[in-house]
This record gives structure tokens, C-alpha cells and sequence, in this order.
């Protein structure tokens, strides 16, 4: 078997919420070790966003964090109190890139900033996402991915069409683009010090990740002063397109006509073959008439059976799987999309395998998302090189816990 | 810490890189690998699909060749990262079965990028944006009831595969370099998607909630809402809350029943109600500054036109200028700062196959 791309390269991960520990989970499946690190008086939210009813330690028992957490090593260090910085110092002198996710004045102002970083290890890298960066004129702006989304030009590009609104993804669409995005710009930083010797510090503007996702958009309003058309589900190069009801309670299916010999299929097994030889143009002026056809007929049918359908006369269609279905999906469960880990305190569900398939690599999920301050030990006395016996001190002054504190009261 | 670098400061310079099958996720995923320096050859599909805004953001920089199926393989062969999104068995088709290239090359990195992999009954589907997209979970939870489930503007699905592409196939370069292995990746917009369901899709496998399409507000805090000049929004998590609340100068918002989550839950609608009436008459950069003054998370919605000319961007030397034949288009350029890049020109169909062949297979011009 081959050995994942990033075994060997350690990341001190300070980042929260979503958008740092998503690219942490990436670097995780494809073989870095991670070591994240938590306050005990300023945990990851995510621990305690959704806690479980009746759950006696809800930051160790989130589907939530464990879900982008997993393969990760939980160290807990007050950053505040100058020996937990001291020791995530010696930390740092230890790893090969540093990632936090804080609102832009926050890392300096906790005192370790990129030169105490390069001071304690000059071959480290940085990767800074705040949501808007470090410098400029807008980098006081705080923002989650919904947020980044309205700010990056996104959300004025998705609309029905018909009402004037500017809808926001259904998830902080900011965040995973952000995540993927410094995943990436973190391994670009391990090539660059591979052939300099040099770290580097990266300012990832989260808003301008997500901008990205638009680039052409960009062209469109430089070239010609266009902004966003609504255009609901449709798409002028694909007439008819649309997301159409089939049976069942909020079932749909989604379905694009292709090119012309798709259409012919799609016309044929809609009933409608008298239109078959429509033409794009001519498509695309009866669209609601032919939405109205589709419609017809796959509201006699479950979504998938009405895409199977569509699927063997060449026609492009798929059912919209929502977050239940997708994991009864056959497709994704005959490739293995799914993994169920054990967990010491939850039963195991189905958690996303890695995306990123090496065929021969085959990156695998290895471990359940740790449990607050899990390695401490380890880290402290085996990678540092503390004796066991300081550690107790550390917890008395709250510089190291296993519990966050403050948490049980809400 | 921006640098005026040169270019063999680029991180990726010297880095060859192949790109074939002429779609929008291979493009994508190798514009910001152009962009940090690499060589990459884009091998021209025989019709071109991207449209002329596409063109102009996701080709700059790239050289352009025709090439046959044989000197494709010699060029496959000669890169260093292969990154392409036709279906499954496209390039075994051309004679560039990846698992035959590793073997003659095995520190070669393959990156095939499809709608629903290589393997599995759905692998061969027709699809496009949408299809795809309908199958990655996102499109379920974007709209709102009992309106259809509703896309992202520009093709999302495919560019969410190819920002996957980059990061992905950069990861494993890197591990190329350090353990003289490569792979082949073998990534799925489906699963791209599929596994960055927020909290929804964790939830569901664990405990079969359902999740509702919630429109522009999940809660009363955390929504887009209509104000004078457009929409603005807010995003308050429980921390933020007071700061809200004590921002908004509003007596009945800052009363303290609503500093109580749970309360919250209970009076969403009311809440909700008088929110929106908060962001009613305010424009939306009194939005952004208050936001700013009181740290919390505040936006507005903005469009790319609006953007293209944002001070704040053109400070932090967001955008390249391309010279396209309908005039210089700003287009994204430098995803993030600390890293050299380089913006570039945009080239002809097939204009760079005699100085490819020159430079990467040593042929004579």
C-alpha cells in the first residue's frame, strides 16, 4: 500500500467552527497529523452547538464536531496564560505549518503572531482565513459562511427569478470553500519551504475564496456591466432544465435536456413526441410550457425511478437527495461513501469517507474525533518531552483541562 | 507581506502540468496551478465549451496545443500532475489508462474529476451542473418550501469538483516529491458535495432528522433580510447575541427575554418579525458599520458588479486584468496573499503545440 501524500507533516490546528476544521479534516485523510488545540475557557463552538439530550459530557458526544474532526488529536492550552503560550511555542518549534481561523486581531493580540511563529521555528508556515483577511480596508468585518456568501457576490446570483430575492445556500457555503481552498494553500506552503527552506505566511480571505467560485461572473460585470440574472434552475444552455415535483412529499427530480438528441428522448418518454424536433431557440421560448409536460409526468413517479427512466434514453437526470437520502444512496453505498467509526461515548453513524479518493493510496477514516484534551498526554510528555508530573499543576491552573470550563452551565 | 516576486519565486515554477478534457472542473482546478506558476498545457478539446467569460477567467496563462491521442500519452508522461474531467474511461479510450501511465511513471499524479466517479452504477450518467449538483445533497437544502429545491448561480457543482481538483491533486504532487509516489484521484462532484452537508448531514445519519429547504432564514439571527438599498444580513451565534441585540439602538429587540436561547426558540416568528423591521430602513453599509464597531457578524448582499469595483479588494490586489477581444475583463486573480503569482495572457486554440513539443518532448520545431 502507498503511503498517504502528507505522513510526516504535522499541523497545529487553532481553528473553530467550520470553515479551519474542514481543511484540517482534509489534511487529516490524506495523512497529516493534527494536532488541535482548545482553550478550556474557549472550546470549539461546534462541541456544544448541538448538545445531546441527556448527554453528561455534550463536548465529547457531537455527531456535529465529530463529523469534521475526526483524525484529529485534541490538545487543550490556555492560550491566554503565559505558559500554555510557552508550551504552544514548543508546540510549534515541532510542527510543519500553523492554521487558526480567529478574527483578524486575534492571533496577534494573543501574542503570537508570524514573527513569535517564525521566531520559535523559522521553517514553520502560517495559513490565516479570516473572512476578510488580514489587511485592507474591510478586514474588521466579522463573518461566518453565509456571510462570506453575501459579501463574495454569491448569494446575488441564486434566485427564483420571480421575486427579487437573493437566497443564501442551504449550508455556510463560505465555509467548506474557505476550508478547501487553505487545505490547499497549506500544501502549497510545504512545496514552496521544500525547495526554499522558507515558510510562509498566507492570508486567505475566506470572501475572496468564495469570489472565486464566480469568476466568470467577474468577466460578465467587467466586460459588459452585467449583474446576476435569477435564473431559478434553468440554464440557457440547456432547454428544457428544472427541478421538477414526482411523487411523494417534497420529492424532486432534476432534470436537463443536454443537446438535441437528449430532448428527443426526454420528449418521446414525457408523451410529448410531436415536440420532439424543437429546437434549442424554440425550446428555450416554450420552457414553460415544457416544464408544464415534464412536470406531468413526473409527478406519477418517485424521483428516482422518473430519472432511471431518463437516464436510459440518454437524457442527463438525477432525484434530489436530501440529507437523508443521500445516505441510502446505492451509487454512493456501492462506493464505499460511507464509513461508520466507533466511538467511546455515541453509538456510530455513517460519516463521509474522503472525497479525495487516492486509488492506490486509499486514504482511510482511522479514528473518531477526540475527545476534549484526549492527548494532552501524549503531546505534553511524548512529543514535548514534559514530565507527567507537570501536568497535574497545569490542570490546577486551568491551563490544560479535560472538561471545558463553564460548559455544563450552558 | 505581499513581496514583488519573480518568477522563479512562484511556488509552483517548473511544475508541468497537463490538462485535458476541455470542461469547466479540469479548468478550475488548474487555474490557480497557472496562476502559482506551474507550465500547464491544456490540450484543446476538438469544440470548445466554456463560454467567453469562462474562457476569460479559467484559461489565462495556459499554453494550448492539439494534439493527437499518441502525443497526448507522450505529454501525459512528460507532466507532472495530469488533471482531466471527462467520464469514466474517457482516457483509458485515448490510451491513457492512468493506472498504465503510474506504471511507467510512478510519480506521476492522475486527477480524474466526474460527476459521480469511476466506479459504481451511477458512474455513466448523464449529467450536468444540475444534475450533478441534485445529487450532492446542497441542492436539496437551498430554496425554500414548498418551492423546488433551487441552484446556485454559475455552476456550482462543477466548480466546487474543481476547487477539489487543486487542492487535491496538490496534496498529492507534494507526496509525489516526497515519496516518489504518485496516484490517481479519483474524485466525484457528488462526493465533494456530499460530505460538507454542514450540520444537516451529519444529523440525518445519526438520528434521521429531517432538513427542511429553510430559505434566507434558519433563525431570526442568522438570515438575510430586506433592508433599504437590497438585502443584508446577520449570522449571530449565541456569543454574539447581546451584541446584537444592544447594537440595534431597538428597545424591544434589547429586551432580556431574548438574550435567553431557549426562550428564542419559542418566539422565532416574534423575533423574526421585529428583526426585520430593524433592517427595514438601514442602508447596507450602515449594516457593515455597525457590524464592524460591535464585532458582530453582519453582511450584505453584494453583487459581482459591485465587487469589481470594491476599494477593498483592488487594495488587497484581488483582481487580474485580462485582455479579452471584447476588452480587459477583471477576474479574480490570486486566491489568497503570501504566495507568488502571476497573472497571464490568454492564448489561441492549439497556439503553443510546436514550443510544447519543444520544451516537454524535446521535438524539434
Amino acid at each position: 500500500m502507498k503511503r498517504l501524500p502528507l505522513d510526516g507533516v504535522r499541523v497545529a490546528d487553532l481553528s473553530m467552527m467550520w470553515a479551519g476544521p474542514f481543511a484540517t479534516r482534509l489534511l487529516a485523510e490524506m495523512g497529516a497529523e493534527i494536532v488541535k488545540i482548545e482553550s478550556p475557557r474557549a472550546w470549539d463552538n461546534v462541541r456544544t452547538l448541538l448538545p445531546q439530550p441527556g448527554a453528561t459530557e455534550p463536548w465529547n458526544t457531537s455527531f456535529y464536531f465529530n463529523d469534521y474532526n475526526r483524525d484529529k488529536k485534541s490538545l487543550t492550552l490556555d492560550l491566554s496564560q503565559p505558559r500554555g503560550k510557552e508550551l504552544f511555542l514548543e508546540l510549534v518549534a515541532k510542527c510543519d505549518c500553523v492554521i487558526e481561523n480567529y478574527r483578524a486581531d486575534v492571533l496577534d493580540k494573543l501574542g503570537i503572531g508570524w514573527d513569535v511563529l517564525r521566531a520559535a521555528n523559522p521553517g514553520i508556515s502560517l495559513v490565516s482565513m479570516a473572512g476578510f483577511g488580514k489587511t485592507g480596508p474591510e478586514k474588521g468585518l466579522v463573518g461566518f459562511g453565509p456571510i462570506i456568501e453575501q459579501m463574495a457576490g454569491m448569494a446575488s446570483t441564486t434566485g427564483y427569478g420571480d421575486d427579487g430575492i437573493p437566497y443564501k445556500t442551504g449550508i455556510s457555503y463560505g465555509d467548506p470553500i474557505g476550508g478547501i481552498s487553505a487545505a490547499g494553500a497549506v500544501v502549497l506552503a510545504l512545496i514552496q519551504r521544500r525547495r526554499t527552506g522558507r515558510g510562509a505566511w498566507i492570508d486567505l480571505a475566506q470572501r475572496e475564496t468564495m469570489a472565486q467560485m464566480l469568476g466568470p461572473a467577474f468577466a460578465a460585470a467587467s466586460l459588459r456591466g452585467e449583474t446576476p440574472v435569477h435564473r431559478g434552475n434553468r440554464d440557457p444552455r440547456f432547454a428544457p432544465q428544472g427541478v421538477y415535483r414526482a411523487l411523494g412529499r417534497d420529492q424532486w427530480v432534476a432534470i436537463s435536456a443536454q443537446d438535441d438528441a437528449a430532448w428527443r428522448a426526454l420528449a418521446r418518454t414525457i408523451g410529448a413526441g410531436a415536440l420532439d424536433s424543437l429546437s434549442l431557440e424554440e425550446r428555450r421560448a416554450r420552457h414553460d410550457e415544457l416544464d408544464r409536460r415534464i412536470e406531468a409526468w413526473t409527478s406519477r413517479l418517485g424521483p428516482r425511478e422518473a430519472a432511471e427512466a431518463l437516464q436510459r434514453g440518454g437524457v442527463a437526470a438525477a432525484p434530489v437527495l436530501d440529507a437523508n437520502a443521500i445516505h441510502q444512496d446505492p451509487h454512493l453505498a456501492a462506493r464505499g461513501a460511507w464509513v461508520e467509526l466507533p466511538h467511546p461515548k455515541m453509538k456510530s453513524w455513517k460519516q463521509p469517507a474522503s472525497a479525495w479518493r487516492l486509488v492506490e493510496a486509499k486514504p482511510l477514516l482511522r479514528r473518531h474525533a477526540p475527545l476534549f484534551g484526549e492527548h494532552n498526554r501524549e503531546i505534553l510528555c511524548g512529543l514535548l518531552g514534559h514530565a507527567e508530573s507537570e501536568l497535574e499543576p497545569l490542570r490546577a491552573a486551568g491551563i490544560i483541562g479535560d472538561a471545558p470550563i463553564g460548559a455544563r452551565e450552558g | 507581506m505581499i513581496s514583488a516576486m519573480g518568477e522563479e519565486e512562484l511556488p509552483l515554477a517548473g511544475v508541468r502540468v497537463l490538462e485535458i478534457g476541455g470542461g469547466l472542473p479540469a479548468a478550475f482546478a488548474t487555474r490557480w496551478l497557472v496562476g502559482f506558476g506551474a507550465d500547464v498545457v491544456r490540450s484543446d478539446a476538438p469544440r470548445e465549451t466554456l463560454s467567453r467569460d469562462e474562457q476569460a477567467f479559467l484559461l489565462p496563462g495556459k499554453r494550448r496545443v492539439g494534439a493527437g491521442d499518441r502525443e497526448l500519452r507522450a505529454l501525459a508522461l512528460a507532466a507532472d500532475i495530469v488533471v482531466e474531467d471527462g467520464a469514466p474511461g474517457a482516457l483509458a479510450a485515448r490510451g491513457l489508462e492512468p493506472r498504465a501511465l503510474l506504471r511507467e511513471k510512478p510519480a506521476l499524479v492522475v486527477a480524474s474529476l466526474t460527476p459521480f466517479g469511476q466506479t459504481g452504477p451511477a458512474a455513466s450518467w448523464h449529467a450536468t451542473n444540475l444534475v450533478a449538483h441534485a445529487m450532492g445533497g446542497i441542492l436539496s437544502l437551498t430554496g425554500v418550501v414548498p418551492r423546488p429545491p433551487l441552484a446556485n448561480g454559475f455552476n456550482q457543482a462543477w466548480m466546487l469538483l474543481g476547487l477539489n481538483g487543486f487542492s487535491a491533486a496538490l496534496a498529492a504532487y507534494y507526496g509525489a516529491q516526497v515519496h516518489g509516489e504518485g496516484d490517481w484521484l479519483d474524485i466525484s462532484a457528488q462526493e465533494c458535495a456530499a460530505g460538507m452537508l454542514e450540520l444537516y448531514g451529519p444529523r440525518a445519519a445519526f438520528d434521521n432528522t429531517e432538513a427542511p429547504r429553510l430559505g434566507n432564514r434558519v433563525h431570526a439571527i442568522w438570515g438575510i433580510f430586506k433592508c433599504d438599498d437590497g438585502f443584508a444580513g446577520v449570522c449571530a451565534l449565541q456569543r454574539q447575541a447581546p451584541a446584537f441585540f444592544a447594537m440595534t439602538g431597538d428597545a424591544e429587540l434589547a429586551e432580556p427575554r431574548f438574550l435567553d436561547p431557549a426562550y428564542r426558540l419559542t418566539a422565532d416568528a416574534e423575533l423574526g418579525g421585529l428583526v426585520e423591521r430593524w433592517f427595514a430602513d438601514k442602508k447596507k453599509r450602515d449594516v457593515l458599520e455597525l457590524g464592524e464597531k460591535h464585532k458582530v457578524p453582519m453582511g450584505a448582499v453584494q453583487t459581482p458588479l459591485d465587487l469589481v469595483h470594491s476599494a477593498g479588494l483592488e487594495e488587497r490586489g484581488f483582481f487580474d486584468v485580462v485582455r479579452t477581444p471584447a476588452g480587459d475583463a477583471r477576474v479574480p486573480g490570486r486566491p489568497f496573499l503570501g504566495m507568488g503569482w502571476r497573472a497571464g495572457e490568454l492564448h489561441a486554440p492549439a497556439a503553443d503545440t510546436d514550443a510544447v513539443r519543444r520544451d516537454w518532448l524535446g521535438a524539434r520545431a
